[in-house]
This record gives C-alpha cells, structure tokens and sequence, in this order.
C-alpha cells in the first residue's frame, strides 16, 4: 500500500492547509464575537475552550503547513482536547441557550475534528456523533423543550454536520480521481519506458545481424562480381558455413523451451540440406546456459558441420555441471576455431575424420 | 558356432512396419536371427515359438499412453533376455529398462548393425551399449549409480560421441576390443547394483565366464 499512499497524501495535504484556514478564520471570524458579546455561567472556562481549540489549530499547522502527515500522537491528544474543550464550552453556558447563537463551539468543534481526523474518515465520523450526541445530550439534560426550539436546535445541528460531511465526501472523492490519474500516468511512463528498450533492443539486433551478416555479404559481392568461382571448393566451403551462420543466427533468437537444441538443430538442419548425412544424439535434460556462452559452444559446431563433407555425428552430453558438444566429421579441412573463457575447444584430425569438441563449464558461484 | 544358426527372436512391436523390417534384418544379418513370433502385444513372447525364443525385442510403446514398464519386468523376472528398441531417446527410461534387467536399450534412429549385435549378444545371454545408451550411462547423475573409472567414463563419452569404436580406440590409443571390455565392464557394474533379476544374474556369471571380472571383485 505503501507506493499508493503518495498521490493521497498530496490531497490529503492540500485539503488540510484549506481546513486548517478555515478553521481559524472561523473561529476568530465568527466565534470570537459571540464569545465576547455572551453572557457565561462560567466565563473563564468558555475562555479557555477557545484558547483550547486556537491552540489545537496553531499545533496543527506547524506540520500541516509542511503538508506533513499528522503525527499520531497528536492526533489523539489533540481529539482529546477538542472534545474536552467542547465539553467546557457547552458546560459555560446555560442549557437553555444550547443549540443557538451562543453555542459557538458546536460547529467550530466539528472543523477542529476534521482537521485532525480528515483521513480517517470512520474515527471521524464516529467521534462528530459522539460530539453530537453528548451535545443533544447536555441540550435535553436541562429538560425536554417544546418542538419549536427542539426542530430549531436540529436544524443547527444538522447545518453545522452537513458541511463537514460534504468535505469528507469531496476528499474521498478527490482522493480517488487523484489515485487513478496517477495510476494511468505511471502505465504510460511504463509505456514509454518499454518502447524505449524495445527500440535499443532492435539497434542491438540490428549492429548483431551486421556484425554476423559481414562475412556473407563479401561473399555474395565477391560471387556476383565473378570475383569467386562457385565450382571452388574454397567458396563452396564459405557458402557453406555462411548459410549454417545464417541458419544458426535465425534460430538464435527464437523463443523455444531448449534454445540449445534448437540451435544445433538448426546447424544439423542446414547440413543436412548440403546433402550431409547427420545423426545428432543427445544424452542429458536441459540445462539453462547463458547467451554468450550459448553462442560460443555452438559456433565451432557451425564451422565443423560446414567443413563436413558427406557424414556427421553430433552428439550433446549435458549434465547439471557441464555441456558437451562433439562432432565428429569427415572432412580434413583446417578449421580456425579458438577456446574462450568460458567454452574450452579441442579439435583434432583423425584420419580422414575431424573431431571437435566444445565444452562448457557452468561455474559454481 | 554351431548353434548360431539356431538363434530366434520374438518381435514385438505395434508398427506392422516396423516388425517386417526388424524381421528382414534379422534373417538377413550375420549370424542369420530366425523369427519365432511377432505381434502387436506382448501376449506373443509367452506363448508358442515365441515363449521358447533367445531374445525378445521389445517396443516399450504399445499403443498405451505409458511404456511398457511392467511387461518388460515380467520378461526380465522370467529370465528372458530383452531388447527394448524404442522410439524415444529417453535417458531416465533407459537406465530404468537396464534396472529391470533388459539387456539392451536401442533408439530406433539407431540403425540395424546396432539392433543385430545387441540381439546376437542378448542371445548369448551378454549386454551390449548402443552410442545413446552409452550417452545415457555417461550422463547418469542418480544417486545408486555404481562407480566408474575415468577411463571407462571416457570410453562412454568417446563411444557416444563417435558412434565409431575404431575412432575410440584410436582417441584413446587402445584396441577396438578392450573398447568393447571396458563397455562390457561398465555394464557388469550396472548389473551388480539395484534389483536382482535373472538376467542380470546370468550377465554376472556370463562375465565371470569370459574373465571379465573375477569372482573376488564381487
């Protein structure tokens, strides 16, 4: 929930700068005069709920105006003191003069809560009815007055509930729009990111294929030059492993369950259809090996299969530690082929046969 | 040899196809394999000619969904001596086929010198080790298997990777013959460890016989 609490915690902050505004023009706007102008049973403590509740305010904004959250703690104390000065404001006053005019605290209280309590909405609603409550309560405490005063006395209370209620709503409201714009801008930001790796993806490939095409687009400007006799056996032999890079570069980029096998297939594939006749056997389940290395164990076998001139075994031995490609070919020709780091080569010629082996060690981390 | 002539096989497999063409290889080969019996179901090896033949080539995939695990458990607990030739170039099932006591295992992309040497040998109660058996012993991780030599390990490795025993021996500087030895060793090791079953037992005491292995190694 965490990453989904930012586009509401801007809301919340700004509705709080606007409630902690309005909290105060409306208690020294409206409030004050009727504080000065009552009379109180008990002045002092009408006095001091006001103070109470300017405090409260005043507190509020050092974090408000910040557009921090409110700290717990502060909350509760601050609920705590609210209700207590709305308690002692209601208390100065007569009880037959509850409900009206002179009754400053029973709205203003209502800001104060909100304040305080503006994204939690369920402790504020449940704390307003027990304002409420205890204010209809200490009202009727004084006797049960005609249906005049009673319908008047509600009409207040509702009036001042109402307005509250109806900023609630429009945070909540607010809260919600804010959480899905967010939530759109953050796909389209993903949106964009996307396109931006799949067009580096694609400048890679392409550099890759030109890379791997260089050799074979010299020999095809060298044979339609003439420059190249396709009767040599030399450019037979080129052609060959041109068209097995090639084969084997198609393959590379598929996305199959054993992209091994299918490379080597594919190799196998592109001798057989030169005419070579290749039994391909492999022992051992699939082992995942990283790109690189992939490339690096299958391009000896492209060189030696292209070499092949009319038979070819190829064999994968793969166990959980290693994978081994062999094959074993008649041809004689001299191949160039170099051990890396990561796969060793070895290459021999017997006979009239060569025999290349290609092995990869998966490193123990 | 006098009794070569006199070797017979039962062909099982659910390929009417490939049934003839074992069938002809077999007649055809050197030694000459007559054909007591064959069918589609396994029901053809226990009875008549075919309950009495040397060897039973046995296609694993019979139509059903699953190999032919328990059949071939019952040939091996019998003591007759199997060939499984399948379809499938499937590690686990092979090395579990040697386990029941078959005396081969041949992928039927391995071809008809393959099939009659390791019918011939099965017929004379022998194991023998196509290039992909081979490939699958070399690749054995499991837990019970039995201990092999760097050298045999690299005559399995060899034998898979080549096809050519001539080419091993000469990777190797050795013979053709101690090629095929050590392959038989391997086998005879393969044999000491697991379930017991005739067959298995007959290949120990085959390999005592041909001085393989001596009676104290056991």
């Amino acid at each position: 929930m965490s990453e989904k609490r930012a586009p509401g915690d801007h809301v919340y902050a700004t509705m709080r700068i606007i409630l902690a505004c309005a909290t105060g023009i409306l208690q020294f706007g409206l409030c004050l005069h009727p504080l000065l102008a009552q009379e109180y049973r008990h002045l002092w403590l009408a006095v001091a709920a006001f103070i109470a509740l300017a405090c409260v305010t005043a507190v509020c904004c050092g974090w408000v105006l910040r557009r921090k959250p409110l700290p717990v703690a502060l909350v509760v104390a601050g609920t705590a003191v609210v209700l207590a000065a709305s308690l002692c404001a209601t208390a100065a006053i007569a009880p037959d003069r509850r409900f009206q005019a002179s009754d400053w605290s029973l709205g203003l209280v209502g800001w104060h809560l909100l304040l305080l309590l503006l994204d939690r909405v369920r402790v504020l609603i449940t704390v307003l009815a027990a304002h409420l409550m205890t204010s209809m309560g200490l009202f009727l405490s004084a006797g049960v007055p005609d249906r005049a005063v009673l319908g008047a006395a509600g009409a207040t209370a509702f009036g001042a509930v109402n307005v509250q209620l109806a900023v609630v709503v429009i945070t909540r409201v607010l809260h919600r729009q804010t959480h899905v714009a967010m939530a759109v801008a953050e796909e389209q930001d993903r949106l964009v990111t996307r396109v931006l790796t799949a067009q580096q993806w694609e400048r890679g490939q392409r550099i890759l294929f030109a890379d791997q095409l260089g050799s074979t687009l010299s020999l095809l400007a060298g044979l339609a030059d003439g420059e190249l006799d396709p009767r040599d056996s030399d450019t037979q032999r080129r052609c060959a492993l041109a068209a097995t890079q090639l084969r084997r570069l198609f393959a590379e980029n598929d996305d199959v369950p054993d992209p091994l096998v299918h490379e080597v297939t594919a190799c196998v594939d592109a001798a057989e259809r030169r005419g070579v006749d290749v039994s391909f056997a492999i022992s051992g389940a699939a082992v995942p090996v990283p790109s690189q290395a992939r490339h690096e164990l299958t391009g000896p076998v492209v060189a030696a299969l292209s070499a092949a001139r009319s038979r070819a075994r190829v064999s994968m031995l793969r166990t959980d530690e290693e994978v081994r490609i062999a094959v074993v070919a008649d041809a004689c020709a001299d191949l160039v082929v170099e051990s890396t780091g990561r796969v060793g080569v070895e290459y021999g010629v017997y006979g009239e046969y060569l025999r290349l082996e290609a092995r990869w060690r998966k490193q123990r981390s | 040899m006098a009794q070569a002539a006199e070797l017979s096989a039962v062909i099982v497999d659910d390929h009417p196809a490939v049934r003839a063409g074992v069938a002809q290889w077999l007649v055809t080969g050197t030694p000459p394999i007559q054909v007591a019996a064959s069918g589609d179901d396994v029901r053809v090896a226990w009875a008549g000619e075919g309950a009495i033949a040397d060897v039973v080539i046995l296609d694993l995939h019979l139509g059903g969904p699953t190999p032919a695990m328990s059949e071939l458990r019952r040939l091996a607990e019998a003591g007759r001596r199997v060939v499984v030739y399948s379809m499938r170039a499937d590690d686990e099932i092979a090395l579990q086929c040697l386990e029941l006591g078959a005396l081969s295992y041949l992928t039927k992309a391995e071809g008809a010198e393959h099939l009659l040497e390791a019918a011939v040998a099965a017929a004379s109660g022998r194991a023998y080790t196509p290039p992909s058996l081979a490939g699958a012993l070399a690749g054995d991780r499991s837990a019970g298997r039995p201990a092999l030599s760097a050298r045999e390990t690299e005559v399995l490795v060899e034998w898979f990777q080549s096809e050519s025993k001539d080419f091993v021996g000469q990777r190797l500087g050795i013979s053709p013959r101690t090629v095929n030895t050590h392959l038989e060793h391997i086998r005879v090791k393969y044999a000491m460890i697991g379930r017991e079953a005739p067959t298995k037992a007959a290949l120990l005491a085959r390999a005592i016989q041909d001085g393989l292995v001596q009676v104290d190694d056991l």
